[in-house]
């Protein structure tokens, strides 16, 4: 009966209330906590993104997996074994309540918090972490220690505030011990951000961080002092996204000079940063950027829902986070812009989108982004509009030919012989006539050889990956063509191929057209144009059914909006009137009609 | 996307039987049959006016309960989308094999046909709809530059006479040929979708007709200008035809691979829309919150209707004749409602 029962379940269909892409929240589960938790003022304030979110789900309970069934018992500091070795799937359970300093609060006595600190730093194992007792020079003195990572502090900065606390702090102490960390902080450390925490938790964010945690005998707080000062690369030119004309600044791997380089450019109080933590074991910042004016405040709210709701353990790269984040992982386009240029980020969020920097990471997330602003490099508009226009176009030729021209060759050789001219095609013919190999398995094969000898000149270190590059293409095509393996014109059309992939400018969107470029090369050799038709549709129907933050990934073509002046043609900046009507921004226009004043006034326009 | 659905029709051998009726008139042959199209549009409008909000599924089951509504429905809407849908798989893939796949089994065409229409039907009417946008310009383009290509072969006296055998049998028999169109009904059912206004209907419903007729009428005084009628009615496929005839000098010649790709991917929208019109309509009317588990059968169904003719001359017959029932949902179902409406409002006064 029971065989019965589970056959009839099997074959009754079962709306999916789980499917990811669809709906906003990623499970039930998610909704239901969503739910639960109060919600802040801004979530309150406006309205949840998308429209499935609203319509109401089904309450569907998540299988308990075996390990967790026990539930998630917080560890005890006493095991000495600091934020756990468990699984990667424990991750969140961890990120709840398995972090052992997340209910510890600092003690008033200096050897307790001296305690704590060792066990939570697994001290003295620890190398790295250096514990310092000092005595501040105050009258009476009072006994401290200091915290800190080696590696991680600008030891000037500190110098400074140890010479500030032991030998020029010659005050009278406050007779109430408990407000020494206020004293402190007020009276005797001349640091740029000083701060007084009471939980471990922060203490130790701060810490790994690369601040400097102060503890006081007699003080259940700690005082936490800016030294942030590792090693890190100075700010440098783009190496992926290079360009003629512009700025020639590039991202680097520290969040806040990261930040600091975009805010060079919005100089605007609007231009808002928040951070939020993701990663249960690393805790990375990660800074959600925005125009406070101009941004649409569902998108935000949902930047940061999406964000905040992240369990794992750990995230080292913007590249990590982009998956966690987007709508429909299992498409090969990207639906989030990745880039290394704070220009574009800066113009992005003038136009209402939302950047996410991770620390650590070069590379900062733009969203939401349509497939057609990943065409475009930013130079366009740099330089003058017709050279910017012709570029363009240029692009969106390299673009079909990134993948449809190995396909269509095989098509057309294959199945429509009388589209190719007599001379090309007994030139085509003479060519082939000693190659042992079927046009299908030829042509798999240079573009494998193609695909390797770009894979290894990027491995290959240092000027040697491109001259690698150059040279084992040209070797290997001419030893292949004299050895009669491949055909002189398909070396030509491999090159073209990889050239027009080399022409797209986001890197993400070049490699998923050179996947695609396979799948059309089976259709056109096995289906001729017709299958070429069919992998057009099917690529066309997937991609426009794509979002990225609720927007249309075609949009303003499909489907069609207000298309602007800067989509496929870029016209001249004096048109860019309004900003694109798909990000919905609070403010959609970018400049007057006639934003050239010295054209109708003769004072230049000044009040315009 | 319902334009470019009434032009599924145009690539197939659709032409060649107006071309047989009207003669040198042929291009006249559709004036007919856009007046009888825009008069259903009419009249659907008033139907759905009267259901405000509604498809004209539960419009159906308003007029006449919910039980010969129902079965009405099924028969009517359901049966005539998916014998249409079939009939458009087995004429493309027909029009494939007799093109580009010569060798190829038609099951294979057929299958390919399929997938590519359960896909488009899965991913919504919206999806559908942004491919049309995205493609409808190249197919507009191409049939475009397909016209002019030929300006060197016309030959104006080749509309002479320039009523053909006389205006009431192009005028008449033309409308009842192409007044057999899909697009009146689908978007009957797709009302919501245009945000369930009467009057987006309407004006969406007119200018589609008014692009697709146009169309149709441009290829057939193409067709006539190029080639007569006498010579144009002997082509099985009289637009691939005219695509093989454009000659822009040795190098460009026999382009109508090109336009295979542009074909194909409008045959794939308009039996997608097909597909998707029937499992929306057999969703709506056995009253079913999805429409996407119906997809499989409905479509494994258009597949096997589509393999049932033995060849492609018994395929153009049964078109023939399974055009026709396309004036049953279009224009006599309308009808039947809004008689069953003002027949119930009678009776209502009456009793008052």
């Amino acid at each position: 009966m029971s065989i019965l029962n589970n056959l009839l379940k099997m074959i009754t269909y079962q709306e999916n209330t789980d499917r990811e892409g669809f709906v906003l929240e990623e499970t039930a589960d998610d909704g239901h906590a969503a739910r639960q938790s109060e919600p802040s003022p801004e979530s309150e304030a406006v309205p949840q993104y998308g429209e499935k979110a609203s319509a109401g789900r089904r309450a569907f309970k998540k299988p308990v997996r075996p390990a967790n069934k026990a539930g998630c018992k917080p560890r005890r500091i006493e095991d000495g074994s600091v934020a756990g070795e468990g699984r990667p799937d424990q991750a969140s359970c961890q990120a709840k309540s398995e972090q052992p300093a997340n209910n510890l609060s600092v003690s008033a006595s200096l050897e307790e918090n001296r305690e704590i600190v060792g066990k939570l730093y697994g001290l003295p194992v620890n190398r790295d972490i250096v514990v310092r007792d000092i005595v501040i020079g105050a009258s009476p003195a009072i006994n401290g220690f200091i915290v800190f990572i080696d590696g991680l502090v600008d030891k000037s900065v500190q110098d400074l505030l140890i010479q500030a606390l032991m030998f020029f702090a010659v005050r009278p102490a406050p007779p109430e011990k408990g407000k020494l960390a206020a004293y402190v902080k007020d009276r005797l450390l001349p640091g740029n951000q000083v701060s007084v925490q009471s939980r471990f938790r922060d203490v130790l964010d701060a810490v790994n961080y690369g601040d400097t945690a102060l503890f006081l005998e007699g003080c259940a707080e700690a005082v936490l002092v800016e030294t942030k000062g590792w090693e890190h690369r100075s700010v440098e030119r783009p190496t992926i996204e290079q360009m003629v004309r512009g700025p020639q600044e590039a991202f680097g791997e520290t969040l806040r000079s990261n930040t600091a380089l975009v805010r060079k450019l919005v100089k605007n109080e609007n231009l808002t940063t928040e951070f939020l933590n993701v990663g249960a074991r690393n805790r990375v910042n990660v800074a959600v950027m925005y125009m406070r004016d101009l941004a649409d405040p569902a998108l935000v709210a949902e930047v940061k829902r999406r964000v905040g709701s992240i369990k794992t353990d750990f995230i080292v790269d913007s590249g990590m986070l982009e998956e966690f984040i987007q709508e429909n992982p299992y498409n090969l386009n990207p639906t989030i812009m990745a880039t290394e240029r704070p220009d574009r980020v800066a113009a992005s969020i003038i136009d209402g989108k939302v950047a996410l920097a991770v620390d650590g990471s070069p590379f900062v997330l733009i969203m939401p982004v349509t497939m057609y602003e990943m065409l475009h490099t930013g130079e366009e508009i740099y330089s003058r509009w017709q050279f910017g226009t012709f570029i363009r176009y240029l692009r969106a030729l390299a673009f079909y030919l990134a993948f449809l021209l190995p396909g269509f060759y095989l098509a057309v050789i294959l199945f429509h012989h009388e589209m190719i001219p007599t001379e090309l095609l007994l030139a085509i013919a003479g060519n082939r006539e000693k190659v042992p190999f079927p046009s299908l398995i030829e042509v798999l094969l240079m573009e494998i050889s193609f695909e390797l000898i770009r894979e290894a000149g990027l491995r290959i270190p240092g000027v040697m990956g491109s001259t690698i590059g150059i040279v084992g293409a040209l070797i290997l095509g001419q030893a292949a063509v004299q050895a009669n393996i491949v055909s002189p014109i398909l070396v030509i059309l491999v090159a073209v191929t990889g050239l027009s992939s080399f022409a797209i400018p986001y890197y993400s969107l070049a490699f998923a057209l050179r996947i695609y470029r396979f799948f059309y090369i089976i259709l056109g050799a096995t289906l001729g144009v017709f299958g070429i038709a069919a992998g057009l549709f099917t690529q066309a129907i997937l991609t426009a059914n794509l979002k990225s933050f609720g927007v249309p990934y075609l949009a303003p073509a499909g489907p069609r909006t207000v298309a602007g002046a800067d989509v496929v043609a870029r016209l001249p900046v004096f048109f860019h009137e309004n900003r694109p009507d798909y990000l919905n921004p609070q403010d959609i226009t970018r400049q007057p009609e006639v934003s050239r004043g010295w054209l109708i006034r003769k004072d230049g326009g000044k009040d315009n | 996307m319902l334009a470019m659905s009434n032009m599924a029709k145009d690539f197939m051998p659709y032409p060649r039987q107006l071309l047989e009726i009207g003669g040198p008139a042929a291009w006249m042959t559709p004036l007919g049959g856009l007046v009888v199209a825009l008069a259903g549009i009419y009249l659907m409008s008033l139907v759905l006016k009267k259901s405000p909000g509604n498809t004209i599924i539960e419009a159906t089951e308003q007029a006449f309960g919910p039980l010969v509504g129902t079965a009405l429905n099924i028969l009517i809407i359901v049966s005539v989308l998916e014998m249409t849908g079939a009939l458009f798989m087995r004429e493309y893939s027909d029009a494939m094999l007799t093109t580009t796949l010569r060798g190829a089994p038609i099951s294979v065409v057929g299958a390919v046909f399929l997938a590519m229409s359960v896909l488009g039907a899965y991913l919504g009417i919206e999806a559908v709809a942004r491919v049309s946008r995205l493609f409808y310009l190249y197919v507009l383009g191409g049939i475009l530059i397909l016209i002019l290509s030929l300006t060197p072969y016309w030959n104006v006296h080749n509309f002479l006479p320039i009523f053909g055998e006389g205006l009431p049998k192009v005028i008449f028999q033309g409308a009842y040929k192409t007044s057999t169109i899909t697009e009146i009904i689908l978007a009957a059912v797709i009302i919501q979708a245009m945000g369930g206004s009467v009057k987006n209907f309407t004006k969406i419903g007119c200018y589609s007709m008014l692009i697709g007729f146009g169309i149709l009428i441009l290829i057939l005084a193409t067709v006539v200008l190029t080639y007569t009628w006498q010579v144009g009615e002997e082509f099985t496929l009289p637009l691939l035809r005219l695509a093989r005839t454009i000659y822009l000098g040795r190098f460009f010649q026999r382009l109508e691979a090109i336009y295979i790709l542009f074909w194909s991917i409008v045959g794939a929208i308009k039996i997608s829309l097909c597909l998707y019109g029937a499992a929306a309509s057999l969703a709506r009317s056995l009253k079913l919150p999805d429409y996407r588990p119906l997809l499989w059968p409905l479509g494994l169904a258009m597949y096997i209707l589509c393999l049932l003719p033995p060849d492609m001359s018994d395929a153009i017959r049964l078109e023939d004749f399974l055009r026709t029932l396309l004036l049953i949902p279009n224009y006599f179902l309308p009808l039947f409602i809004l008689a069953a409406y003002w027949f119930k409002g009678g009776l209502q006064r009456a009793g008052s």
